[in-house]
């Protein structure tokens, strides 16, 4: 058998090993295990499959007879003798009842690995942006803008303010310019849309902590088309090729390669595949850059002198836009600066680039994390405290030979310290087992590069597992301390709850937790489904998306290409537009015709379409026409406009028709369309235009909804490929592309589902435990409750009555709390479901029904146990 | 000699380490028993019995040469002792004489 140099095996499972091992046999059983490693590798075919063999065989090896002996080679034989009887005696307890201790020890391990998992979810979505050296000193200026009409808060600015902010406030140290461009690149043979380009300001180095690998961070983007890739894209155009020097076609222009960077980290709340130099826009729009204070297709973000200069920048605001931005029918009110670590978090402005997270979402999370930790402490305060009268003899013995009760206190948290201790390396165990699939339920590549010290995430998770130790093990300690010695010949025997109200409390607690979860998540995905499910004024389903960019020989032989397509068996509507709905759309100064006959100036959004448009998306015309290729004026005067403008202007969709529009063109409203949503579902319908174009971005195509799609995009895809063949066929379904506006939402219905199973779960181990202890103690009581005629039925009762009434309680509890929490939480969606109070009885019986057969399982084997059984155990 | 009592599994991993002379070492002692018997063995079994057999004095140990197949780590060959081989031989010799005290009648004729 040859060596594999290349395959290693799991090396947090090794060093495990090889920390518990006995050294005196640990060489020769790790040979061993990689030896049964080498052979599943070149035998058994997978190495997923052979580096899990070798970690379940690790797990199986962690066992008395190969863990080192405690106290031969530890330091815990030099501290005082005392100390290691108490080891000794709490290892003892936790072996003598392994049932009990496994109950807690997986509860806390499930609990800390989910906890764990989740706190770097959440930590992943806290660091956004905070890798840069200048994070705090980086600003974003946003705008408000006002328009006679309304409002309009949006993320992005003009090209004029960077320059300009630089110039009036000395606290500007510099700033960038970023516009995202949708450039199809083309070398070789590779042609691939490359969606993530941005042109920037050659200061873009300078201000951000980007990585310039090659060449030179002053100059790169200096000269006009010259091109900063980032790792991955080099490699995808130039493979082993150097990038540097070469040039690459996108869309119509050759760039230079002048530098190549490390790929932009994944905490970024806006990434690009590359950089083109801002030079290579402004040469042709040197007016525009000067004196174009409402072009705002730009994200200027400015580098200040320190953090708290944004607050005197801030205070000269007003009179800097007084002084340079002509006042016109619309205006800037304010322009806030945004700190770039807020800027992912923050809700969400228009025009936003990039994705952005939900700081609800991340609250959620956290409190579930919580959550379950809790279930998991309460489950070993319940069965600790339940089986305190096992440790009586114990107890009492040390106090007779004169025990202090600080020195018991202080050996029962020493045992619930081991316990968590043991949970936590489990916990580990588990968290990496399960952290690919967490990674694809939260859809984040959850990097460990985000931690900036390992050491201190090893300190943090240590400071957890002694906090939860000592808050579970405080309680119990201070009960089982307690005992007076006589008690040990007055053994109580009391019900689940013996007399220790606190008991009953935690359980409720419990239960409140797991009601909470169950129909927290029941009405999550109720409002998905409201949102899933909503009229968005077209039709998505069957709709196949395809890009174009403008693309000259399509916008040239628009209706040619158009009829091409409709040939294909299956296609029903072929259309085109600047825009598709869900996508962005640009805003346009216009100007319309109030009421009064006056021309208002706003600033509306557009989207540039061709006849086909509303036929294909099956958009509803309320009042005028549709555009018609037999009016020959149609594309230089004809506007469309939306349900709502029609409602903001203070028209009825008939008195909309043939009010004057001075836009792109000086024109007429011809139709008024039914609403439909064009942006994204998080924002209200806003006012919208309609103009006909034939400069076609993208082209939707309806095809039959049969069960034969595929066919039909494969023969679509085909006559693609004869017209134009350079053109590559990147299609999209419009429907998943709308949903996937909902990604984070839907992730947080699957992510809580997934959770309150484990919550569940970790609750009924504690249920279990504690009916198990009881049953026990009973055994006796219920043997001679049998022989004096009692049925299965009433024994059963006797056990489980004790938790109906915690369970009721905890649904009054619960259901004002998650009321309030999902009520909060959707107020995030335009549209809302309406709380199904029935919810919350589901959740309630859902929790009941679980809880009563955890408890069913183990009170109805002592119910129908024979009798004679019980009794004769003494 | 009842003092010397042999488990089930602890008979039989004394048997392959027998049977295996002077080749018995972790993984070739597993492949053996699963061969002969037909049986799953965990690693985390054999190695803790092994450890027990060893320290009751039945088998002995030593480590052989390094190799580079098992990243650099010695095998440990374990080979019975003179008490371990008397144990194994008065087990098997109860097990015969019992077996043989069986009346021929009891078995059921096949």
């Amino acid at each position: 058998m040859k060596p594999l140099p290349n395959i290693q095996p799991p090396e947090l499972f090794l060093r495990f090993f090889r920390w518990f091992c006995d050294p005196a046999i640990e060489e020769d059983i790790e040979g061993d295990l990689r030896e049964m490693f080498d052979r599943d590798v070149t035998t058994g075919g997978s190495i997923a499959k052979a580096k899990w063999r070798f970690s379940i065989r690790i797990l199986r090896l962690f066992r008395p007879g190969i863990i080192k002996k405690i106290g031969h080679s530890t330091p815990l034989n030099r501290s005082s003798p005392m100390f290691k009887n108490y080891f000794l005696t709490s290892m003892r307890s936790l072996m003598r009842s392994k049932g009990f201790s496994s109950i807690n020890i997986i509860g806390l391990a499930v609990g800390f690995a989910t906890f764990s998992l989740i706190s770097f979810y959440v930590y992943n979505e806290l660091s956004f942006d905070r890798y840069h050296q200048n994070a705090d000193r980086i600003f974003r200026i946003v705008e408000n803008l006002r328009t006679e009409n309304e409002e309009l808060f949006q993320s992005t600015s003009s090209p004029p303010m960077g320059p300009n902010f630089l110039r009036e406030f000395p606290e500007v140290v510099s700033y960038v310019r970023f516009q995202q461009w949708s450039l199809l690149a083309q070398r070789n043979n590779i042609s691939s849309y490359e969606r993530d380009s941005y042109i920037a300001d050659s200061t873009v180095f300078d201000v951000f902590s980007f990585n310039l690998l090659k060449g030179d961070k002053k100059t790169a983007l200096r000269e006009p088309f010259s091109i900063v890739l980032t790792e991955s894209m080099a490699k995808k155009y130039f493979g082993n090729e150097e990038p540097l020097g070469q040039t690459l076609k996108m869309d119509y222009d050759n760039y230079k390669v002048t530098g190549v960077m490390e790929d932009v980290p994944e905490n970024s709340h806006f990434r690009f595949s590359n950089l083109i130099s801002f030079s290579t826009w402004s040469r042709n729009n040197k007016r525009a850059e000067d004196v174009a204070w409402f072009w705002n297709g730009f994200h200027t973000y400015l580098l200040l002198r320190d953090a708290e200069s944004a607050d005197q920048v801030r205070a000269k605001m007003k009179d800097f836009i007084a002084k340079n931005i002509e006042k016109g029918g619309m205006y800037y009110e304010d322009l806030p600066l945004q700190p770039l670590t807020s800027i992912y978090m923050a809700p969400p402005r228009s025009w936003e680039n990039g994705a952005r997270g939900s700081m609800s979402n991340v609250y959620i999370l956290s409190i579930i994390a919580v959550f379950i930790l809790l279930i998991a402490c309460f489950n070993y305060i319940n069965l600790a405290t339940a089986r305190a009268s096992r440790r009586l003899k114990e107890v009492g013995l040390r106090k007779s030979l004169g025990a202090l009760r600080r020195m018991l206190i202080a050996q029962f948290l020493g045992e619930s310290l081991i316990v968590t201790f043991i949970a936590s390396l489990i916990a580990v165990m588990l968290a990496w087992i399960a952290l690919p699939a967490f990674r694809t339920l939260v859809e984040s590549p959850l990097s460990f590069s985000i931690f900036p010290n390992p050491w201190l995430v090893a300190g943090a998770a240590l400071t957890l597992v002694i906090v939860v130790g000592l808050l579970a093990g405080a309680y119990p300690a201070y009960i089982i301390s307690k005992f007076q010695p006589l008690q040990i010949f007055r053994p109580s025997a009391k019900g689940i709850f013996g007399h220790h109200n606190l008991r009953k409390v935690l359980v409720g607690i419990q239960f409140v937790i797991s009601i909470t979860l169950v129909a927290g998540t029941m009405l999550v995905y109720d409002q998905l489904d409201v949102v899933r499910n909503q009229d968005l004024g077209f039709d998505k389903e069957g709709l196949v998306i395809l890009p174009t960019n403008g693309d000259t020989a399509i916008v040239n032989y628009l209706e040619a290409v158009k009829h091409e397509l409709k040939q294909v068996p299956g296609v029903i509507d072929v259309a085109g537009s600047a825009q598709i709905p869900g996508q962005s759309a640009n805003n346009l100064y216009t100007e319309i015709e109030m009421a009064d006959g006056k021309m208002s100036p706003t600033n509306i959004n557009y989207n540039f379409v061709d006849y086909d448009f509303l036929a294909t998306y099956d958009i509803k015309v309320l009042a005028g026409r549709n555009f018609a290729r037999e009016v020959k004026a149609d594309d230089t005067t004809a506007y469309l406009i939306n349900e709502t403008a029609v409602k903001d202007f203070g028209w009825t969709p008939e008195e909309a028709i043939g009010k004057k529009v001075h836009g792109r063109y000086h024109g007429k409203i011809i139709g008024v369309v039914k609403d439909f949503h064009y942006r994204s579902l998080h924002t209200k319908v806003e006012p919208l235009m309609m103009a006909l174009t034939k400069n076609v971005n993208r082209m939707a195509i309806r095809i039959e909804r049969s069960d034969d799609v595929h066919a039909t995009v494969e023969r679509v895809q085909k006559k693609w490929s004869e017209l134009i063949p350079y053109l590559p066929f990147d299609y999209s379904f419009l429907d998943v592309e709308f949903d996937r506006q909902y990604k984070a939402d839907q992730q947080l219905g699957k992510v809580a589902g997934v959770f309150t199973g484990l919550a569940m779960f970790i609750g009924c181990l504690g249920l279990l435990g504690l009916t198990s202890f009881v049953v026990e103690r009973r055994t006796k009581e219920i043997g001679i409750r049998k022989v004096l005629g009692a049925s299965v039925f009433s024994v059963v009762l006797l056990i489980t009555r004790e938790f109906i009434w915690l369970v009721l309680i905890a649904l009054v509890i619960a259901t004002p709390i998650t009321w309030y929490l999902i009520g909060q939480w959707e107020q995030n969606f335009t549209l809302q479901a309406v709380i199904n109070p029935l919810r919350f009885a589901v959740a309630g019986l859902a929790v009941f029904l679980v809880a009563w057969l955890t408890i069913s399982f183990l009170s109805l084997r002592a119910a129908t146990a024979n009798p004679t059984k019980a009794l004769k155990t003494e | 000699v009842s003092r010397h009592q042999l488990g089930e599994f602890e008979e039989i991993v004394m048997l392959t380490v027998g049977i295996l002379y002077k080749e018995a070492y972790g993984v070739a002692i597993i492949d053996e028993m699963e061969g002969r018997l037909k049986r799953k063995v965990s690693i985390g079994a054999l190695q803790t019995v092994l450890r027990r057999l060893e320290s009751k004095g039945y088998l002995t140990s030593e480590f052989g040469e390094a190799t580079n197949v098992r990243g650099g780590k010695r095998k440990r060959y374990f080979s019975l002792t003179t008490l371990g081989s008397r144990v194994l031989r008065e087990t098997q010799e109860q097990r015969m004489e019992m077996f043989k005290a069986i009346p021929r009648m009891a078995f059921p004729k096949s």
